[in-house]
């Protein structure tokens, strides 16, 4: 296995995979298949992210206590999954990646859509799942100093990672649907999300304005106490 | 033999992804239709008549997703009627009842995984790949059974002492949130606490083991290459347009020559195998009960 020693690459290479690497695997996918192998493009773009990310995360020695700290997240992330209507999971990982990086966050996200689907269903929707919630996590860690800073914003990219969320999400059922990526199909299906998407906007924002404050206090006297 | 559930997990999981991906990606009516039925027989064959609602809940999916199909797509030849100015057509039709049966066939595969790949044997195939990610998630599963019971703790804390009303519906939800921030702060500490003890005692020193130890018998391997020879036939065969269909303009499902008859064969062989392997395994239970 390759090991990229100098730090800046590795950052670089974060940031390149999802922006650029990605989108041009979709593109050269859609370009050399036919419109009914788009579905097997995107959801070998999907694995293959995963995988990049665990393989990095494997290799490098991450700390037990850092470990357990994501798992608990994950838990507490999870354990909100039952409140019927408003899905805390977003702003939970929000908040993670927040205080403990982006890694953390993408992490606590894919987590957290394996664990809930345990229960609510596992499917090949899974991956994309744990693609969006990890994206909204590493997202707001990318971020995370204007965002801590002004709660305003916080809240406003809680409602766009709700809304980007369901978009995200319907890109996955139109192309399951077999007739490649139809944009009238993506339009319906758009439209007969919007309670969901709303709802996962409006648990967004409210979740985040009452927990960022409280949770952040609490993760960063950790990092404090403990020196994660 | 074993009843299927207790085959080696990596056996499972390749079973179940070659059933599924050749159902998700090819398309072929011929192998929709055997997905799906292989697909709900098998759901039935293992739950009997329980989970009526979600049999319902599947069957007004497959209607809802085979209409919505003519509804936005109007290509094809053989007009049915016309609709608002736009033309229904019969190959749209057909095309949606294709695609609904493929996703349903899908939801129903995923159910029966859902039941038989229990988060046990998903962090014994994960753990060979991500030994961390499998640590992270197995923790985390444990943690939510605990967060319940310590929050039970906490909030009867809470009611002795007087904090807590359940009648005014503010104070509840204040309540609530006090025992949630309670139980966050407790596990934060007590996740670094557990951290600190598995490092103490060797954590990332060796290889982790299983709670359940999973062998991969012989059985388990020939279980493994049969299903491998087979989505090899049905692969070989899609990949030479052996098995090759369109809808538009006209419907043309073709299944030609041997490889084409052949590769369906394998598929419904491919998904038959649990279901021989259950029913063989019944059967000798009902043998062996009868004799006792």
């Amino acid at each position: 296995m390759i090991v990229i020693r100098s730090r800046e690459l590795r950052n670089v290479i974060r940031v390149a995979v999802p922006f650029a690497v990605i989108p041009a695997i979709t593109l050269a996918g859609a370009l050399v298949f036919d419109q009914k192998r788009h579905i097997i493009v995107s959801l070998a773009v999907a694995v293959m992210a995963l995988l990049l990310f665990t393989a990095g995360f494997e290799r490098k020695t991450t700390g037990s206590r850092r470990l357990v700290i994501v798992s608990v997240m994950t838990a507490l992330c999870f354990a909100g999954r039952f409140i019927p209507f408003l899905k805390p999971i977003s702003a939970l990982t929000i908040i993670t990646a927040l205080y403990l990086g982006g890694e953390a966050g993408f992490l606590v996200g894919a987590m957290s859509a394996v664990l809930s689907n345990f229960y609510f269903g596992q499917g090949p929707w899974t991956a994309f799942q744990m693609l969006a919630w990890g994206m909204t996590g590493l997202f707001a860690g990318i971020f995370a100093e204007p965002l801590k800073c002004r709660k305003w914003l916080l809240l406003v990219y809680g409602a766009l990672a709700g809304v980007g969320y369901s978009f995200f999400m319907d890109i996955w059922t139109v192309l399951w649907y077999g007739e490649g990526f139809s944009f009238k199909l993506y339009l319906g299906a758009l439209f007969t999300a919007i309670p969901y998407t709303a709802s996962y906007a409006a648990s967004n924002v409210l979740f985040l304005a009452l927990l960022a404050k409280p949770f952040g206090d609490k993760l960063n006297r950790i990092k404090t106490k403990y020196g994660v | 033999m074993r009843s299927f559930s207790e085959f080696d997990p990596v056996a499972l999981t390749v079973w179940f992804f070659s059933v599924t991906g050749v159902a998700m990606f090819c398309g072929h009516p011929l192998l929709m239709a055997i997905s799906l039925a292989g697909a709900v027989l098998f759901f039935a064959v293992r739950n009997g008549t329980k989970h009526l609602r979600s049999h319902i809940f599947f069957i007004a999916l497959f209607a809802v997703l085979a209409l919505a199909n003519p509804l936005v797509s109007h290509n094809g030849a053989t007009v049915m009627f016309v609709l608002n100015d736009r033309p229904i057509t019969l190959e749209a039709l057909l095309y949606g009842v294709n695609s609904a049966a493929m996703i349903v066939g899908v939801l129903y595969w995923f159910r029966s995984l859902t039941q038989i790949m229990t988060s046990e044997k998903v962090l014994c195939v994960a753990g060979t790949f991500s030994p961390k990610l499998a640590l992270v998630l197995s923790m985390a599963l444990r943690s939510v059974p605990m967060f319940a019971r310590r929050a039970k703790q906490v909030s009867d804390a809470q009611k002795a002492m007087g904090l807590y009303s359940e009648d005014n519906i503010v104070d509840d939800l204040r309540g609530r949130m006090r025992v949630f921030s309670i139980i966050s702060t407790w596990a934060l500490e007590n996740g670094i606490i557990t951290a600190d003890s598995m490092t103490a005692r060797g954590y990332g020193t060796g290889r982790r083991s299983q709670l359940r130890r999973f062998r991969f018998t012989a059985a388990d391997g020939v279980f493994t290459l049969v299903t491998l020879a087979l989505l090899g036939v049905t692969a070989a065969a899609i990949a030479t347009d052996s098995l090759a269909f369109t809808f538009y303009p006209r419907i043309d499902i073709a299944v030609s020559g041997t490889l084409g008859i052949c590769g369906a064969i394998a598929y419904g062989a491919l998904v038959l195998l649990p279901i021989f392997i259950e029913t063989e395994v019944s059967l000798r239970w009902r043998y062996l009960q009868s004799k006792i």
